[in-house]
């Protein structure tokens, strides 16, 4: 090795020759000095073999630097020369350095020598093409130390051969890193199939994610010593992992494939050989040439494999044995190749569909979802308020009013809109509760379950809350001064608690005359007591019979207590038995509420709550204030015949539809005393001259003698005949004068809505005498030609119509418009 | 007078409750932007949000071409209309 024939080599240098200096090319500066020592072993001192050329260094003596390293051009590849070659050098001890590091971390303890994972996030991994997760599991998830098998061993020494010096660095550089836990990304997988799977998306596995969850294959087929150090039965085991949570039901999908065996995978990992899984699955890609069970494979064909598995899973048909071989292909009978391949071309079809779904895949991080579901199941227990709202319940009500009312009238047994959404609720907490229990029982308690756990513990958790929360909106802490309010996005919390004393407030209203604003206010009044009532009649129990619970009757009973103390309260809202003044100096409560059109409307809701004692009483108040009514006073022709204004017809009108009709009915079926009463206080108290000039006025007269003249028919003879006789004279004899004018005069005849007067004449003529009807036509007899001349000028219809008007008086008279040629 | 019986079915007991009493009457609603509407109120809730019914609203417009800035008035007639609380200034019974 000298160059003068010296060994040179010092006792300390003699190990790490070898292996320095290939590596830097250089010597040692002071090798040459070693020489001179006469006793080769002799310590060397520095300072005497020094030879002080450094103090002669002149700092300054560069000038020619330029000239030796080629001044200041640009340093290019060319000029930088290749002098030195690092990678050339070191690739001759690279067996050596591959050697050691693979001594190095077979020492390692095993969970540390996993394979470098990129994984930090858990997400860059998706990133990579064909990364899967699982295969990173460490072998503890079975809950036993990683197996070493002996087939691996001759991978290990064909290994370093194959790499390259790229392959040696990267290795080095993954060395280097700090191994991050292969726990994330299987967690974060399992979290997202959990989600899904109480989502309900379980049953469809997500094939389409097994492309992204392969490892890099450079670093799986060509592995450097320290990843064949992982659990080397990943390939066998690959599969294994990857039902657990891509299927639902592994080991059911074995039991379709091998019935015989008959057993779940994981116990025969603990026992058995693991050959069993890829031969009950063979890769689809080489079903001709299949390879020995036990030959290594690539990734790709796992993910193939396990492909087939959901293909197959779900495959409902072809349960031979699976095939493996060509020759199984071909002895098997034409029907079942055919059926055989008519699988193939389905899985192939289906691989195909979840390949194209599969584009959209992690577009949504684990956690996003995670993050919509909590959102989603917190809504679900907000919505109802975590309390069982019965259909047609108070809440229900309040709620959704409108949608109640209108699927009570629809009809159909519906639950309610509350209803489904609890079951739905239910479905969802149940199936999740199973899938879960189902999970644990498979594999021990770690990883992704933790996530369904929690998330279904929240569930639980937040269900109790609600169901534990108090009903009252307001908890008071012992010891506090303050009060807690709940609130939630139905029931905002009320930040203001305003105490209403209700003494305060009957002093703030003491009896006043009615004003407008106190008119308005009793309006309310009633319209809240009608509402009241009309929701308390719609919790009407069902009606009691012998056989029923005792509870039920008393319930029954409590509402119509319930129901009669409200129709009081209505009785007292509706102001009709207010006391009459003899000279009013403003008109009667009930009558101020009829001036309002909300007034007019409610009566017909509040009608049917009524007895009849108060509805005669109502119909009564009405009839002695008929002339003090707006729609009788207001309504009024006035002087210059000018059109009533519109806002008054309004409420005519309005009048007629909404408070005639009750009346009427009522009328209809009342006897004879109590229409001779009623027209007798008329022609007592109210001046018929004025409302016989007014439509509503009309109409009521109309009824009234029209429905006297069916029942004095009945009971002629009788003393209330004879009172109805006189009463009738007397009533004609008032109208009598005023018979000309009691026609609208607001329009032209042409024009003119007269229906109503003809009426009315009819139903005088009909119980008229012969004088009275005599007098009827005088008075009427202008108008009836007028009437006639008129329609003969008009169209047709509109003609007929007229006539039609006309003939009501005439025909009841026993006349006709004919005979008037 | 009855209201000393029932005070549960007292119509007013907080301030919207002076609005609740006209409703289905026509009401003058003043509103931000210089407008105003007449109207019959059909409905309201705790935001003001309003429906009138048979609707003249009042658009008040400055013609600031002119030195004098003569104000004048735009009138839309609505059938039916809503009205966002966030603009009304003020509700108040007609007559």
């Amino acid at each position: 090795m000298s160059f003068f024939g010296f060994d040179t080599n010092l006792p300390r240098d003699q190990g790490a020759q070898s292996g320095s200096r290939g590596m830097f090319d250089s010597h040692d500066p002071f090798a040459g000095l070693s020489r001179d020592g006469d006793d080769a072993g002799e310590v060397l001192d520095f300072e005497q073999t020094y030879d002080g050329l450094g103090h002669r260094l002149e700092e300054s003596g560069d000038t020619f630097n330029d000239d030796t390293f080629g001044g200041d051009e640009p340093v290019t590849r060319a000029q930088v020369g290749r002098d030195f070659d690092f990678a050339g050098e070191t690739a001759k001890i690279r067996d050596t350095l591959l050697e050691e590091q693979a001594l190095h971390h077979a020492r390692q303890p095993l969970p540390q020598a996993r394979a470098p994972q990129p994984a930090r996030t858990g997400y860059e991994a998706y990133k990579q093409p064909e990364y899967i997760p699982k295969l990173e599991a460490d072998a503890s998830i079975w809950g036993k130390p990683a197996q070493r098998k002996p087939a691996e061993q001759p991978r290990q020494d064909n290994a370093p051969k194959m790499m390259s010096l790229e392959e040696v660095e990267a290795a080095m550089r993954a060395q280097s890193r700090p191994t991050p836990p292969a726990q994330p990304p299987q967690d974060v997988q399992a979290q997202t199939l959990g989600l899904k799977n109480m989502l309900g998306l379980g049953s469809t596995p997500t094939p389409p994610a097994q492309p992204h969850q392969q490892p890099p294959p450079p670093q799986f087929e060509q592995r450097p010593p320290q990843i064949l150090q992982r659990p080397p039965q990943a390939p066998h085991e690959q599969p294994q992992p990857a039902p657990d949570y891509n299927l639902r039901t592994p080991h059911i999908l074995q039991r379709q494939h091998s019935p015989a065996q008959g057993r779940p995978q994981s116990q025969d990992f603990h026992g058995q050989p693991p050959q069993p899984m890829q031969f009950q699955q063979p890769p689809p890609g080489m079903p001709m040439g299949g390879p020995p069970p036990n030959a290594p494979r690539g990734p790709m064909h796992m993910a193939q494999a396990q492909a087939q598995a959901h293909a197959h899973s779900r495959g409902p048909s072809y349960n031979g044995p699976p095939i493996t071989q060509a020759q199984q292909m071909m002895s098997m009978t034409a029907e079942d190749r055919e059926t055989y391949l008519a699988e193939e071309a389905k899985r192939a079809k289906r691989n195909h569909k979840i390949f194209l779904l599969s584009k959209n895949n992690g577009l949504m991080t684990p956690q996003d979802k995670n993050f919509i579901t909590r959102i989603q199941l917190q809504q679900l227990l907000t919505a109802t308020g975590g309390v069982d709202n019965e259909p047609g319940s108070e809440e229900q009500l309040a709620e959704d009013f409108y949608y109640q009312v209108y699927a009570q009238i629809r009809g159909p047994p519906r639950s309610g809109p509350g209803q489904p959404l609890n079951q739905f609720a239910q479905t969802y907490l149940f199936q999740t509760g199973s899938r879960y229990g189902y999970g644990r029982s498979r594999h021990h308690p770690r990883g992704g379950d933790n996530h369904v756990q929690r998330m279904e513990q929240q569930v639980a958790r937040a269900v109790e809350a609600a169901k534990a929360r108090p009903k009252n909106k307001q908890l008071v802490m012992e010891g506090s001064l303050g009060k807690i309010a709940f609130s939630n996005s139905k029931t905002p919390r009320p930040l203001l608690n305003i105490k209403r004393p209700d003494s305060a407030a009957q002093m703030r209203h003491p009896p006043k005359p009615a004003d407008r604003k106190t008119t308005l206010r009793d309006i309310e009044t009633l319209y809240s007591t009608l509402m009241r009532l009309e929701d308390h009649e719609r919790k009407l129990p069902p009606p009691p019979n012998e056989e029923s619970d005792p509870e039920v009757i008393e319930g029954h009973m409590r509402w119509r207590s319930e129901m009669q103390e409200l129709n009081e309260q209505l009785w007292k809202a509706l102001k009709v038995m207010e006391p009459i003044q003899p000279n009013p100096t403003v008109p009667h409560p009930f009558i101020q509420l009829l001036s309002h059109s909300k007034g007019k409307k409610a009566i017909p809701r509040v009608f049917r709550h009524l007895d009849d004692n108060q509805r005669l009483t109502m119909l009564t108040l009405i009839v002695i204030h008929l002339d003090i009514l707006d729609v009788i006073r207001d309504a009024y022709p006035p002087q210059d015949n000018s059109p009533i204004p519109a806002r008054v017809k309004e409420e005519v009108e309005l009048f007629s539809q909404a408070i005639i009709p009750p009346l009427l009915s009522y009328i209809n079926e009342a006897p004879l005393n109590i229409i001779i009463g009623l027209v007798g206080l008329v022609l007592d108290r109210v001046h018929v001259q004025i409302i016989v000039r007014t439509k509503i006025g009309i109409s009521l007269l109309t009824m009234l003698t029209s429905r006297a003249e069916l029942v004095r028919q009945q009971q002629q003879g009788t003393e209330e005949w004879q009172q109805w006789t006189d009463l009738y004279s007397k009533l004609f004899d008032t109208i009598e004068p005023v018979l000309p004018y009691i026609f609208p005069t607001d329009t032209n005849i042409s024009a003119s809505e007269d229906v109503h007067v003809w009426q009315f004449l009819a139903t005088m003529g009909v119980g008229a005498t012969p004088d009275q009807q005599q007098r009827l036509v005088l008075g009427a007899k202008d108008r009836v030609m007028e009437t006639v001349t008129i329609s003969k000028t008009l169209p047709e219809e509109m003609s007929q119509k007229r006539l039609g008007d006309v003939n009501l008086f005439m025909r009841a008279i026993g006349l006709d418009v004919e005979l008037l040629g | 007078m009855a209201e000393t019986e029932d005070t549960g079915a007292n119509p007013v007991n907080e301030p919207l409750d002076l609005v609740r009493l006209s409703l289905n009457e026509v009401v003058f609603v003043k509103l931000r932007g210089d407008r105003e509407l007449q109207g019959r109120l059909h409905a309201y809730d705790s935001h003001c949000n309003l429906v009138l019914g048979d609707v003249t609203e009042t658009v008040y417009v400055v013609d600031e071409e002119d030195e004098a800035e003569n104000v004048r008035t735009v009138k839309k007639q609505s059938e039916m209309l809503f009205v966002r609380g966030d603009s009304v200034v003020l509700i108040s019974p007609q007559q």
